[in-house]
């Protein structure tokens, strides 16, 4: 079931970023492709199936694990930028992009490497939720590790929601409004995924559900923003 | 509430026995898909009815009124009020009388201005439906239709923005002003002036009847709300741009 959920948003990503190759070859807004291929990259690193060969590749040292949190920081930092700047949002560009979430990147990189560095992290597992080093410093380390790590993309989607609902409810055009939604609802499951820690155990696999949510809200988000761009110089020509 | 579908098949058969549904399609230019929907779901639109009514040339006024929810359109109509016939008044149409009232050196006719002029564009307008309600509006008019039919006022807003309103909301919005149900139907564009009553020439004697100052002073206010409306898209079509620059 998890599986089945995690391959079909590897599908949707990769099909929207190949979708994307040719405008990016024409230069127009090479940043999106960089998006839709990074997320790529990250839905294919939490995938088991991949994440083990190319960890085993790397060492069996979880420095794949690393490597994802640093494409989700790239996809969230890039997407949170050009979404506020999009939507014309002065505030959340600051907070983006500005002093405040440069400090706010740097904090979250040094918790993030520090406790990955300082733990014992030998023995690939996809998620790190079953290291063999289960002491409870290592455990500690690790948790601190996650938490930083799901700590920067909620604290992206808190920046962009006041304007994204904006957009939402403004008396733009129907697709864009839409993407606005679809894009809120991504950064709300982003906000979630960070108290998703909180959800006793039996209900763990509720995560799965909201990271992919989130994930594919940013996607299909955007997408439909280059659609409705699409359709509108289409109807242009017709005319 | 559109009308129901099985008084409207009892009214389609008492008026045209012989007719089938492909007949009455296509001399209304009603889909056969849409009437097919509109049975089925058992609303029909007063649209339709209209529609067909003014293909069987007959009166679609009384046609309306021979169903329950419009009988208070039986009878002799109250006719519009003159502060109404202006309201369906397109703003070109008020600001042209405007020049045409001045003097001939700004292009002006004087005071034979409402023989030169064009004939005035047929109602409804751009903005016709807040238009009727703002000249009907004693300030309270919005509550008071609110209150009867259970519309919250933003959905009541919200309609006349968009240039529309039910027949039903209409017709509401006539009785708790007190004033004719024909104003309404005219400003939706439900029926032509002519269908309601309206005599040919009731809007352009009402647009005669207003002093020069009452005249500048409607058309200055349709003028200020133009802008606003033209204001606000240009600013959507800016953020839709913003939009596409950065996201498309």
């Amino acid at each position: 079931m998890i599986a089945v959920l995690q391959w079909t948003t590897l599908a949707v990503c990769a099909l929207v970023a190949v979708l994307r190759v040719p405008s990016a070859l024409r230069g127009e807004n090479r940043s999106l492709f960089g998006i839709f291929a990074l997320a790529t990259f990250a839905i294919m690193l939490s995938i088991n199936a991949i994440y083990l060969p190319v960890d085993a590749w790397l060492g069996s040292e979880n420095y794949a694990n690393l490597i994802l949190r640093f494409l989700i920081y790239g996809v969230v930092l890039l997407a949170g930028y050009k979404i506020a700047k999009g939507f014309d949002a002065q505030r959340s560009i600051w907070l983006i992009a500005g002093p405040v979430g440069l400090t706010v990147l740097a904090l979250v990189t040094v918790a993030t490497v520090v406790p990955f560095l300082l733990a014992n992290t030998a023995g690939s597992s996809t998620g790190l939720g079953t290291l063999p080093d289960q002491s409870a410093n290592n455990v500690d380390l690790i948790k601190l590790y996650t938490v930083a790590g799901r700590f920067y993309p909620s604290f992206v989607a808190a920046c962009l929601l006041p304007a994204t609902m904006r957009t939402m409810r403004s008396g733009l055009p129907r697709l864009p409004r839409s993407g606005a939604a679809v894009l809120a609802v991504g950064a709300s499951a982003m906000i979630l995924l960070s108290l998703s820690d909180l959800l006793p155990r039996h209900l763990a696999y509720l995560q799965y559900f909201i990271s992919s949510t989130a994930i594919l809200g940013l996607v299909l988000g955007l997408t439909l923003m280059w659609l409705s761009r699409v359709l509108a110089a289409k109807r242009l020509v017709r005319r | 509430m559109p009308l129901p579908a099985k008084a409207f098949q009892l009214w389609l058969h008492g008026v045209a026995p012989t007719a089938s549904t492909a007949d009455i399609c296509r001399i209304s230019g009603i889909k056969r898909t849409t009437l097919a929907q509109q049975l089925v779901r058992g609303k029909v639109a007063e649209t339709t009815l209209v529609s067909i009514s003014r293909a069987l040339k007959r009166s679609p006024l009384e046609d309306l009124a021979s169903f329950d929810s419009f009988a208070e359109l039986a009878g002799q109509p109250q006719p519009p009020t003159p502060a109404e016939l202006v309201s369906q008044i397109a703003t070109m149409d008020l600001l042209r009388s405007v020049i045409s009232r001045s003097s001939p050196a700004y292009g002006g006719f004087g005071d034979d201005s409402s023989r030169l002029t064009p004939a005035l564009s047929p109602a409804p307008h751009a903005t016709s439906v807040r238009n009727w309600v703002d000249a009907i509006d004693d300030g309270e008019l919005r509550h008071r239709v609110s209150a009867a039919t259970g519309v919250a006022p933003q959905n009541y807003s919200a309609q006349l923005t968009a240039n529309r309103l039910s027949p039903e909301l209409a017709v509401a919005t006539a009785r708790a002003a007190g004033v004719g149900f024909t104003g309404g139907l005219v400003a939706t564009g439900l029926l032509t002036e002519h269908e309601a009553g309206w005599a040919p020439e009731a809007r352009q004697a009402a647009l005669d009847a207003l002093s020069d100052g009452e005249l500048t002073a409607l058309a200055g206010e349709r003028l200020q709300s133009l802008g606003r409306t033209l204001r606000r898209q240009e600013q959507e079509h800016e953020q839709t741009k913003k939009i596409w620059e950065n996201l498309g």
